[in-house]
């Protein structure tokens, strides 16, 4: 028996927070890093991944555009740029992976550490602000049919952000589909969408064609 | 045209972000703020202002602008601050300090600071808070300018009367200097309905060419920008005609120059030499520009540059990105906040790499098209009006919880 809970969408915005730190090498970004609020590496990673997304550009942090613009360290680069958001549930945990690969790197390629960038890394924080929607799904045929109407910081919240907060490796949608709905199979689907690949749009677009597909399902069932 | 409502911008920005203004809005409550600068019209602020203020009101936060009042040596003084806080050089006597002191006392006397949050904009009116130390409202400075490096001087006078203020707030963070109070970043936008950026009818855009003598017969190649050594015409000058080796096109460079700048006249003079009467080179000299007309030009380039080697904010990319338009900026100042190279334009840091970008992309149309197309999305998420207008009601939200770097409103 599956505890039906109405699903009320939420909303997150950010206001960006200058820190006038910066760094002109990799010994100075480490350092930096090391020593930044948590708030500093979301806005690096989480929230810069949310800013260019919809123009294609694959952008998963700060920290590898600048050390391949500014240093030319490509190998570095990558490997930061490879860096799965979805696998980390907590800021604590991508810090400590973001310093790890620096520090690997580092052990193996001192020289690159005294290269001097051609522009400084500037730190930046932010301030989030999660806020309640006046939209609402009580079903999934309620859910599919608010999916249209909201904001892309709404399913960008909902769809990544919220794996901060649930702690957990899911997005919200795919968990409300699974514990109040009961329906496994539709959440998987939706969990098995990537969030590296598609924009905030393609992922809505996704997501509608699976409850889509879902609800002709239910619909073409023949009564017994 | 009448004044824009939020309504109006739903058909521009998106339904979604209209409604999600409004739901920010009820979170952020019957709130006040004033806005105080030093004109009403004329340049970047003023024009802006006018649009926010009423736009603000619309969302139910109760909005008032008040305009600083001074004599001509106030505002040489603060003439001078600009220019000093933006990099000159020059030393100040120490009475030009006092006359600025002098008319913020007599401005405090004039002005009542009763809404919950003032934002003071640029150094004008910066000492303001001086006289309101007992004040229940929060005060943030807002520095339209850029302050990568400041005049030390002016900088150390000012710098005690910003740190009073509970927050400031800059364009980029280029132009920020190390503050004691908390920084934010508020990115210069564009309004999408106003004349120099709304859509034009091709009927205009064709005659506003035909009156300027600008034939349509092969690609336009544009810069629109004062005539000033740091938006580097002749360079750009230079890179159309290596670029021309290759593909056929004309150069139109369309700007005014400063007012106070007297080397003005010797740079269009230089010009106008580099350009050698060339048929396939469109001067443009206009000292009151219309908007219509600069959005036409814009609108009727296959490419537009913005070849800077110092620059502010430089919206003329966001104007530019917003009409689908290609564009080729230097990698200087705000402009790569805008230009993400290779997707919502190109950067370039030379005369040859502005040539080898206008070759590449009038021989790739579909590039072309797609950077258009990008740039178009990344100003829509970040450059225009009604991120302002959010960036406000945001401001109102976190300053109310100045320790907390996550804020929910459940």
């Amino acid at each position: 028996m599956v505890e039906e809970y109405v699903f009320q969408f939420s909303s997150s915005a950010y206001l960006e927070k200058l820190s006038g730190k910066q760094a002109c090498n990799l010994d100075e970004l480490l350092k930096l890093i090391e020593s930044c609020t948590l708030s500093s590496i979301f806005y690096h990673t989480f929230s810069a991944l949310r800013k260019l997304r919809e123009v294609h550009v694959p952008y998963t942090n700060d920290f590898a555009v600048w050390i391949s613009r500014n240093l030319h360290e490509e190998a570095l680069s990558e490997k930061l740029g490879a860096i799965d958001l979805t696998e980390y549930n907590t800021i604590e945990s991508l810090k400590a992976r973001i310093v790890e690969i620096i520090k690997d790197f580092r052990d193996q390629n001192q020289p690159a550490f005294q290269k001097k960038a051609g522009e400084p890394f500037y730190l930046c924080d932010v301030t989030r602000i999660v806020y309640l929607t006046d939209k609402f799904a009580y079903n999934l045929k309620s859910f599919r049919e608010v999916l249209d109407s909201i904001s892309i910081d709404s399913l960008y919240f909902h769809f990544i952000e919220s794996r901060l907060y649930n702690q957990l490796h899911l997005d919200d949608i795919s968990t409300w589909i699974e514990q109040s709905l009961g329906l496994n199979k539709l959440a998987q689907g939706i969990r098995n969408i990537d969030i590296n690949v598609y924009t905030l749009n393609e992922i809505r677009a996704k997501i509608a064609q699976l409850i889509d597909e879902n609800l002709n399902k239910l619909n073409t069932k023949p009564t017994v | 045209m009448n004044i824009p409502t939020l309504s109006d911008y739903k058909s521009v920005v998106g339904r979604d972000v209209i409604e999600e203004l409004y739901i920010l809005a009820s979170h952020v409550g019957n709130r006040s703020i004033k806005m105080v600068n030093s004109t009403a019209t004329g340049g970047g602020v003023a024009e802006m202002l006018h649009r926010v203020v009423p736009l603000l009101n619309e969302l139910g936060v109760e909005t008032k602008w008040e305009v600083i009042k001074g004599g001509s040596d106030f505002f040489d003084i603060t003439k001078a601050f600009h220019n000093a806080l933006q990099g000159n050089e020059e030393v100040l006597p120490k009475e030009a300090f006092n006359t600025y002191l002098a008319y913020n006392e007599m401005n405090s006397h004039e002005m009542n600071f009763n809404e919950d949050l003032i934002v003071i904009h640029d150094p004008q009116p910066a000492a303001l808070i001086q006289w309101s130390l007992n004040r229940k409202s929060k005060w943030v400075w807002r520095c339209h300018i850029d302050m990568s490096h400041p005049n030390q001087q002016v900088w150390k006078y000012l710098r005690p009367y910003i740190e009073q203020y509970d927050a400031a707030i800059f364009s980029s963070p280029l132009f920020s200097p190390e503050l004691s109070i908390p920084q934010y970043r508020f990115y210069p936008v564009i309004d999408p309905l106003a004349d120099k950026n709304r859509d034009l009818e091709l009927t205009y855009i064709n005659s506003t060419l035909q009156k300027y003598k600008i034939p349509r017969d092969k690609p336009i190649i544009t810069q629109i920008s004062r005539y000033d050594p740091w938006k580097d015409p002749i360079g750009v000058i230079q890179a159309f005609k290596i670029a021309r080796k290759n593909v056929d096109c004309r150069l139109l460079l369309v700007g005014d120059k400063a007012a106070d700048d007297p080397e003005a006249e010797a740079i269009l003079t230089k010009v106008k030499e580099e350009a050698k009467d060339d048929p396939d080179i469109h001067i443009i000299f206009l000292t009151n520009s219309i908007p219509t007309e600069i959005n036409a030009f814009q609108r009727a380039s296959d490419i537009i540059l913005q070849k800077s080697i110092r620059e502010g904010f430089a919206l003329t990319v966001s104007e530019a990105l917003w009409k689908y338009r290609p564009v080729i900026g230097g990698s200087v100042g705000g402009i790569p906040a805008q230009i993400i190279h290779g997707f919502t334009g190109m950067l370039v840091h030379s005369v040859e790499g502005a040539s080898l970008q206008i070759r590449r992309l009038l021989s790739q149309p579909e590039l072309a098209r797609r950077l258009g197309e990008n740039g178009h999305r990344r100003v829509k998420d970040e450059f225009l009006i009604t991120k302002s207008l959010k960036r406000y009601l945001l401001l109102l939200l976190a300053l109310d919880h100045p320790a907390q770097d996550k804020i929910s409103l459940t």
